[in-house]
């Protein structure tokens, strides 16, 4: 069975003066099974981050509905977890990096038992012995990890990860989506990302999504088809990896089709 | 270190106590209307030494704490209602935009109708002064917590309490504090000002008491004691401010 279903999703603003809504985004239909690593590439501003707060239960859908394991989404699914790209703005700054990451769980566990479980948590994310560290006094790439820790905590079947690695730079973000695809093969996780980078999405996902500009919908879904685990370098130069590449960059540029 | 840069400001004012005791003994200032600093500081001494300082200042600073911390709580509560429920607000903000603008002190001759002279008038005057700063930086406090912490507590399953408690009131927090700085000087007006009007006791009964009587060194040594609780009150809510913010030195 579908773990994950976007029927028909669509999102549309009213606009002053009875102008038609502005509609961003519609008829976003997708299957996702148990497991996968799925990208959804669009353009800056197509509505990416809409599409995945849809799913996060965030923002409700101007017409369709998502599911997960057959239930509509209405306000946050306790599946899901939603890893914002802001890091610095989703991390509570009077809270160290222990007392972040209990964040996720505390309200069910109590205080006590989800800070014990976090400096664990911080370890898988290579942040040994940083829990008494404030995020201030982190640099971006660990502060988003930091956010990775929190969102692990909470133990998600379904982590949503909305362009999580853009604001850090080239090598944390290769870093970083390594220990992505790490964590992603040990938890048996599902993940959906959206990102504008066509080299990200390549790397990490199973399968792309790619959005047309707006009003959005889906212009094709794309089997990555890269052989696991993959290798920060070796993967890159994979002649598959290229191949996908050009045509994804073509796409997104709106150049002629390769 | 932090002596070394007071040190050119205190030099100033200890400058103008100078001048002023050779002033008046100059004649160039009249002694019945100022007398010497130095005869001011004998007094002063003489209530600090015996003590006779301490009940009048006690009983200003019930004053200001009682008002102080009710304001504050009445602030900091209905300006979180307000800011998160919208409902809350269009309840308030008539009420709350109608009474913001009087000046609180006016409204202590018709207080005094309803609650006498006794503390109550007194405490319920400094709380009126103390509530809206309070109240108007925690609506704005409260509704600026930004967008995506408050989907990140939405996301994890938060509930409204603990995203009050753990989220919405520490983020506010900076704002709730400068509200209530701004207040803590005002309700030391207050708290004077109805100790004048309904004097009972009181550094601002006793200020007024002693120019009316012409014991001029008595109450310039009573301002003196005024003026240092007011320094010491602000001092320790900034030291207590900057200690609760430690985590915005970003």
């Amino acid at each position: 069975m579908a773990f994950l279903e976007l029927d028909a999703l669509g999102k549309f603003y009213p606009q002053p003066g009875g102008a038609p809504p502005a509609r961003i985004m519609e008829r976003v239909s997708l299957t996702v099974p148990e497991g996968e690593f799925l990208a959804v590439l669009g353009p800056s501003g197509c509505g990416k981050s809409t599409l995945l707060q849809m799913v996060a239960g965030l923002t409700t859908p101007s017409e369709g509905e998502a599911r997960i394991n057959g239930r509509a989404v209405a306000g946050p699914p306790p599946e899901a977890v939603y890893l914002f790209q802001q890091y610095n703005r989703s991390l509570l700054p009077w809270r160290n990096c222990r007392d972040n990451v209990a964040f996720a769980t505390e309200h069910r566990l109590g205080r006590k038992p989800a800070r014990a479980a976090a400096d664990e948590q911080l370890a898988q994310v290579g942040l040994a012995g940083f829990g008494d560290h404030y995020p201030w006094q982190l640099s971006g790439g660990m502060q988003q990890r930091v956010a990775i820790a929190r969102a692990l905590a909470a133990e998600p079947a379904l982590l949503l990860m909305d362009e999580p690695f853009s604001a850090v730079d080239a090598l944390t973000r290769i870093q970083l989506q390594s220990l992505i695809l790490d964590i992603w093969a040990r938890r048996k996780l599902t993940v959906m990302l959206v990102t504008h980078d066509v080299e990200e999405a390549i790397f990490l996902a199973d399968r792309i999504a790619v959005l047309t500009p707006r009003p959005s919908t889906i212009g094709e879904v794309i089997e990555v088809g890269l052989p696991r685990p993959r290798d920060a370098i070796a993967t890159r130069e994979a002649p598959r990896f290229l191949e996908l590449r050009h045509h994804l960059l073509n796409r997104l540029l709106a150049r002629d089709a390769a | 270190m932090r002596l070394r840069t007071l040190l050119p400001g205190l030099f100033v004012v200890a400058m103008i106590i100078a001048f002023l005791e050779f002033a008046v003994d100059a004649g160039m200032i009249r002694r019945a209307l100022l007398p010497p600093p130095s005869a001011t500081a004998e007094v002063l001494w003489e209530l600090l030494s015996t003590g006779e300082f301490l009940p009048p200042l006690l009983s200003t600073l019930k004053l200001v704490f009682a008002g102080f911390f009710l304001g504050s709580a009445i602030g900091i509560g209905l300006g979180t209602a307000m800011g998160v429920s919208p409902a809350m607000y269009r309840l308030f903000e008539p009420l709350v935009e109608l009474i913001r603008p009087i000046p609180k002190s006016a409204l202590v001759p018709p207080l005094m109708l309803f609650l006498g002279i006794d503390d109550a008038m007194k405490i319920t005057s400094v709380t009126l002064v103390v509530t809206f700063p309070v109240l108007l930086n925690t609506l704005q406090g409260v509704r600026g917590v930004d967008r995506v912490m408050l989907d990140a507590a939405r996301t994890h399953g938060w509930g409204l309490g603990h995203t009050l408690w753990h989220m919405i009131l520490p983020a506010a927090l900076p704002f709730i504090l400068a509200g209530m700085r701004v207040s803590l000087g005002l309700a030391m007006v207050l708290a004077v000002l109805s100790e004048m009007l309904a004097g009972q006791g009181g550094l601002g009964f006793l200020i007024l008491d002693m120019q009316r009587s012409f014991q001029l060194r008595q109450m310039y040594a009573w301002l003196v004691i005024l003026a240092v609780l007011g320094l010491l009150l602000n001092s320790i809510f900034l030291l207590a401010e900057r200690r609760a913010l430690f985590w915005q030195r970003r």
